[in-house]
């Protein structure tokens, strides 16, 4: 209990947007150092990536439900999408279907966000507080990697594949 | 004509004119290919600007998510890749060309855990690929029929420079050595008449 108080003080606070203010490697090093074996496994078990989490655990439990809530509606509107009709989502809210691709993964990503928020209200000094630290700190990650003229380079280089050899020789 | 010798015949005048006449028929023929070359690589050329224009407005209408296809989770290269681009040979002002016909991909199925965005990513990178296999294909119709222009040129060039004015300095030069000579045939003819005549009355 003791190594995790430390282990959360020592960590900067986060919030939706901002410049991840610690990378992953020394956020793992630092749970590493401070959490036994049993719970860095879990630690390292859950990635937001990865939502292939199936746990009945008690403080997994919700994580789990909100990867599968995820993931089913990603599939709807892939379905509706494919069958020429409007999706029918169950988790993820309605607006985020009229948004532009980039919007929307933004909505996603700020939706995921508050279901942490919900999953860790109430867990101050636990284990499911540095898994959520963990999975938003992950989302920052993603987030900071959004970059338009970084995307718009990928979209140049995937189209015309000659500028993509010319950059690729500039570098 | 420097350095050809004319053959002062009458058959030789009946080739000339024979060349004369085939030349003066090809010649309006060769500059109306001319034009119509000309016409169809301005046309193909304005289409180029259409499909680029058409690339851009894409890349314009992507531009508010294009930050997207930097995401850290996913590499966008490995979801689409052009595995053929169909193209048939259709005759285009004479000259046999490619016409683009479709583009055919390989696109990596998405799995649950694939981010939406890259459906639509996949889906605009799949036009501008098309868009751009077309232009290629456009771009290497343009350069034949630049190939065949030069050759029509340089025959219309032929006709106009050498052959027509060839022939007819050759038929005007030979109608005038077979004057002069039927006038000297004439001539010599009425001297020994002449001649012939003095002599009697001598």
């Amino acid at each position: 209990m003791s190594n995790l108080v430390y282990l959360m003080c020592s960590l900067p606070s986060l919030s939706f947007g901002q410049s991840p203010p610690i990378s992953m490697e020394e956020f793992t090093s630092d749970a590493k150092s401070q959490l036994n074996r049993k719970s860095f496994a879990k630690l390292e078990a859950i990635d937001i990536q990865n939502m292939s989490l199936n746990s009945t655990k008690a403080e997994l439990k919700k994580f789990s439900a909100m990867f599968t809530g995820l993931k089913e509606d990603i599939s709807e509107i892939r379905h509706a999408k494919t069958q020429r009709r409007s999706p029918r989502i169950s988790a993820l809210p309605k607006t985020i279907l009229a948004k532009n691709p980039f919007e929307r993964e933004m909505d996603i990503l700020k939706w995921q966000w508050e279901e942490l928020d919900s999953i860790e209200a109430g867990k101050t000094f636990t284990l499911t507080e540095v898994l959520v630290y963990k999975l938003k700190l992950q989302i920052l990650t993603r987030l900071d990697s959004f970059n338009t003229e970084k995307g718009s380079k990928i979209l140049a280089s995937v189209v015309n594949p000659a500028k993509k050899k010319e950059e690729q020789w500039q570098e | 004509m420097a350095g050809v010798k004319i053959k002062y015949t009458k058959t030789e005048r009946a080739r000339q004119k024979k060349i004369l006449k085939v030349s003066l028929r090809m010649l309006p023929l060769f500059e109306a290919m001319e034009k119509s070359l000309i016409a169809t690589i301005n046309s193909i050329a304005e289409n180029i600007e259409r499909i680029r224009e058409a690339i851009e407005k894409n890349e314009k209408k992507a531009t508010p998510w294009v930050a997207v296809m930097s995401d850290s989770w996913v590499d966008i290269n490995s979801f689409i890749s052009v595995h053929e681009i169909i193209t048939q040979p259709v005759d285009v002002a004479g000259v046999r060309v490619q016409q683009f016909e479709r583009v055919d991909f390989n696109v990596m199925p998405t799995g649950e855990e694939t981010p939406l965005w890259v459906d639509d990513a996949v889906l605009l990178m799949q036009e501008q690929l098309q868009l751009m296999a077309e232009i290629k294909c456009l771009q290497d119709q343009i350069e034949l029929l630049e190939e065949e222009l030069l050759e029509v040129r340089a025959r219309v060039k032929l006709f106009e420079n050498r052959r027509i004015p060839n022939a007819q300095m050759a038929i005007r030069k030979i109608g005038q050595k077979l004057q002069d000579d039927e006038r000297l045939t004439i001539a010599t003819a009425k001297v020994v008449k002449t001649k012939k005549r003095e002599e009697a009355a001598s």
